[in-house]
């Protein structure tokens, strides 16, 4: 067996960290870093870059780079109308259907990004165990964590990517819940706790009783729309704005220059009162564009999203039924957290100062760490026990929405409905399954519609046929349906309204794995041509030496010379084409013909150097 | 759609999986190979944790169980078992999760014991159209102020002066509803008392728990009228 691992999949930055018989670890690169960013480039060519460097392609090749994709998993394309104008990538898809990425010819959906975040993260994690002598490197499963109020699709859409990355999915966790099993690892806790977890992309509050290690969720809400995203556009929006008619059809490279810039006046304002917001200038923006801003005047920008934080978290409380004093810690949990309004307003809300005690940018990782370890070890001194956000009902007569689990059930939870026939002899009936909160079916989130078949034929209203939902302990819906007269177990052929079916998943499985054949070719070509590149660079410098003239005439005859121009001729045309073998070819060749030259520089070189030395000097 | 009835039980006990050894029904894990059992179909909540058919509960002692017992089913610690296991462990954990929020709850509690001793209380009863007899009073009268207050915003009067007649109309609904808080309690009491009373006793005791039930769910309805009514208001 693999490795196991806990896997913070967020909207800006993700992260890896496992269990130690120490502890947990998170696992970072040689400069210490933690955070892979969640952006992800893919070049013409077909290599896929991720991270850092694809983050740094942003501003190159904008066209090409997507990130916070987070923002779309298992969304379809109405949802996300109103937020693809600032991005520079295509956001499409068929209407009513899931949303895809187009990036170049090549078109993804939302998990296929994911999952090659995902490989980032396993491949990062199998360096390290390599890197620790570990015999066995290779990691095979994770626990990976989402939103709390994640529904059904972006919960599906998560463990979709996690198996096109060529991970098991051991559990899907709730991020804030993850972070209060890595708090409660080091305090001996009991009482009620508020997670309050402002990320990229999400936003989530969940309250929780804690006692003799059991972790209870009361209640759990949120948006899966709100995050520091939100305040990096209204930053790019203002700075686009006070641009005028300059700011008009920008390039996407200079709106996420200026994107870049926002990001940072941000965070300079999380600790200074004031700081200068300036892009650099570029061709669109010969000028360049500064301004100074104070953290009271980017306070009153941001005010309204951080209220809107608080209508949830009044919600769980209320849910939970309690009054914000009743809760004896707070924790703050995500990077947009360090933002001083949000702190200042959460304080004001519960009358305490939120505990901050571990790095809100790794805290989630290091729960899903613990998760796994719990998971695989079957150790019994800690245990989650999660709610789902949502509640899950069907459509019934009239598209009024009838419930069958309530939001804040105790998952696992399941829930059962009784239906019948409407005509004489009818064998199937369509079922429509629905997740919110809201009075009509149009009004709550299509999850699937399914069709009961092989009722036995029977006068109509005379069939029992009873539906069986199961939450598991993902969060994630199964159905089972059976007549009861006849016991006879309905067939169910479910088909996600925002997600993707099994047979999708196993294709694009199958085009990964060609695709990472692709990557990898393209991989070994690029490695061809900086290689050749390099020989090229050195024969022309040789080529170019002052001591070159001396020797070319008598030990380089010019027959020697031709034949070295003609080589490395060959290998320039063999780099502009895209076959490695004739690459290959070409350098050996250009090799080959320039060994006589280097033995006679090297020597000539020797020579000089030695020249005028005793032999003892050397 | 119609309401599933929760009271079947098997008539021979289920029989474990691994060992065939034959398992009563409350019995969580086999005696004999201590495997988890599938669930098979319980329909009692109190005996599933363990505890008494009694109304008045120690809440830490209910929450224990349930902590008790989720450390017992969670699916968690079912990773690495067989499949039938597993799919007991996701069984037994559901369950016992409807059950804890069931029983947290004074009234849904009494619902449930309502239930599994034959009286359930249907869901079409519970927002019921016929006025409870033990309620015609109020309800007139407050359907009769509702009516005036209604006329009163439709022709223009002030808020605080709509308010004002709300709040009247509101006290009696609400010593009503206190009342039968009381009463419910009282009724809950009776009920834990009468472990060994005769069938008949135990039955009104029952009937009148029913009977309150369906005057609270009415009352709670009253006021969701009220409440409507006050944001019309604005």
């Amino acid at each position: 067996m693999g490795k196991v691992v806990g896997i913070d999949l967020g909207t800006t930055n993700s992260l890896v960290a496992y269990a130690t018989e120490r502890g947990p670890v998170v696992i970072r690169d040689a400069s210490g870093d933690a955070l892979v960013p969640s952006v992800v480039s893919v070049e013409a060519s077909g290599t896929v870059f991720v991270g850092r460097e694809a983050q740094r392609r942003l501003l190159t090749d904008p066209s090409r780079t997507v990130y916070s994709v987070k923002r779309f998993m298992g969304r379809g394309v109405d949802d996300v109308q109103g937020e693809a104008h600032l991005l520079p990538f295509r956001v499409g898809g068929e209407p009513g259907g899931v949303v895809r990425i187009g990036v170049g010819d090549r078109e993804f959906a939302p998990p296929e990004i994911s999952a090659f975040v995902l490989r980032e993260l396993k491949r990062r994690a199998e360096e390290h165990f390599r890197e620790q002598g570990e015999f066995d490197f290779e990691v095979d499963r994770a626990v990976i964590t989402v939103p709390a109020y994640f529904n059904d699709a972006q919960r599906t859409a998560t463990r979709d990517a996690g198996r096109l990355a060529g991970l098991e999915v051991l559990r899907i966790i709730n991020e804030p819940t993850a972070a209060s099993l890595a708090y409660g690892l080091d305090q001996k806790n009991r009482g009620t706790i508020a997670v309050y977890d402002l990320g990229g992309g999400t936003f989530d509050i969940s309250i929780l009783k804690v006692e003799d290690g059991v972790f209870q969720v009361l209640s759990t809400n949120g948006d899966t729309h709100l995050g520091g995203d939100d305040i990096d556009r209204l930053l790019t929006e203002l700075v686009l704005a006070e641009l005028g008619t300059a700011g008009h059809g920008l390039p996407a490279e200079t709106v996420q220059a200026i994107r870049k810039a926002a990001i940072q006046a941000k965070i300079d304002l999380s600790t200074g009162d004031e700081t200068v917001l300036s892009v650099d200038r570029s061709p669109a923006l010969p000028d360049g564009f500064t301004r100074r801003i104070t953290r009271q005047e980017f306070e009153r920008l941001i005010r309204p999203l951080v209220d809107r934080t608080l209508t949830p978290v009044r919600q769980a409380l209320d849910d939970a039924g309690l009054e914000p004093r009743e809760v004896d810690e707070v924790v703050l949990v995500g990077g947009s957290t360090r933002v001083p309004l949000v702190r200042r307003l959460v304080e004001e809300l519960f009358g305490r100062t939120p505990h901050a005690g571990l790095n809100p940018d790794e805290v989630v990782a290091v729960g899903a760490a613990v998760q796994a370890d719990i998971l695989i070890s079957g150790r019994r001194e800690m245990l989650l026990l999660d709610v789902t956000p949502l509640s899950l009902g069907i459509e019934t007569m009239g598209g009024v929405t009838t419930k069958i689990i309530l939001r804040n059930s105790t998952i696992p939870a399941s829930g059962r409905e009784m239906f019948t026939t409407g005509v004489d002899g009818q064998t199937a009936v369509d079922v429509h399954v629905l997740q919110g909160e809201r009075e009509l079916a149009t009004d709550c989130r299509s999850l699937a519609r399914f069709r009961l078949r092989g009722i036995p034929p029977m006068p109509a209203g005379l069939p029992r046929i009873e539906v069986r939902f199961q939450i598991d302990a993902n969060g994630i819906l199964s159905v089972s349906a059976k007549e009861l007269r006849t016991d006879i177990e309905q067939t169910i052929d479910v088909k996600p309204s925002y997600g993707l079916t099994d047979a999708e998943v196993e294709r694009m499985l199958i085009d990964s794995f060609e695709h990472a054949e692709a990557d990898f070719e393209a991989r070994l070509l690029i490695d061809a041509r900086n290689e050749a590149e390099s020989i090229v660079h050195a024969t022309e410098k040789s080529l170019r030496r002052p001591d070159f003239a001396q020797l070319a005439g008598h030990e380089v005859p010019p027959s020697e010379v031709a034949s070295i121009e003609k080589a490395v001729a060959a290998l320039k045309a063999a780099i502009a084409g895209t076959d490695r073998e004739v690459i290959h070819g070409a350098t050996h060749a250009l090799n080959d013909a320039t060994r006589h030259l280097a033995e006679v520089m090297m020597n000539n070189s020797v020579r000089e150097a030695l020249a005028g030395r005793s032999v003892n000097d050397v | 759609m119609s309401a599933q009835p929760l009271t079947v039980r098997s008539a021979t006990p289920p029989e474990c999986r691994s060992c065939n050894t034959s398992v009563p029904v409350d019995e969580h894990f086999c005696p004999n190979c201590s495997r988890i059992q599938s669930l098979g179909r319980h329909g009692d909540y109190f005996a599933f944790l363990g505890l008494p058919r009694r109304l008045v509960i120690d809440p830490q002692e209910l929450d224990r169980r349930f902590r008790d017992l989720s450390r017992k089913f969670h699916p968690d610690f079912y990773y690495n078992a067989s499949p039938a296991e597993r799919l007991a462990s996701l069984e037994r954990s559901s369950y016992l999760n409807d059950a804890y929020r069931a029983l947290k709850q004074p009234v849904s509690r009494i619902e449930h014991l309502l239930t599994i001793e034959g009286l359930p209380m249907g869901k079409s009863e519970e927002g019921a159209a016929t006025v409870p007899p033990g309620l015609l009073e109020e309800v007139f009268a407050l359907n009769e102020e509702l009516d005036e207050i209604r006329e009163l915003r439709e022709s223009g009067t002030d808020a605080a002066t709509l308010a004002a007649r709300l709040a009247t109309a509101r006290q009696p609904i609400e010593a009503k509803r206190d009342e039968h808080e009381r009463a419910l309690v009282e009724a809950s009491e009776q009920w834990d008392r009468q472990a060994d009373a005769p069938a008949d006793a135990r039955r009104a005791t029952l009937e009148s728990l029913r009977r309150l039930l369906l005057e609270r769910n009415y009352i709670t309805n009253l006021l969701g009228t009220i409440e409507r009514e006050a944001a019309a208001h604005g």
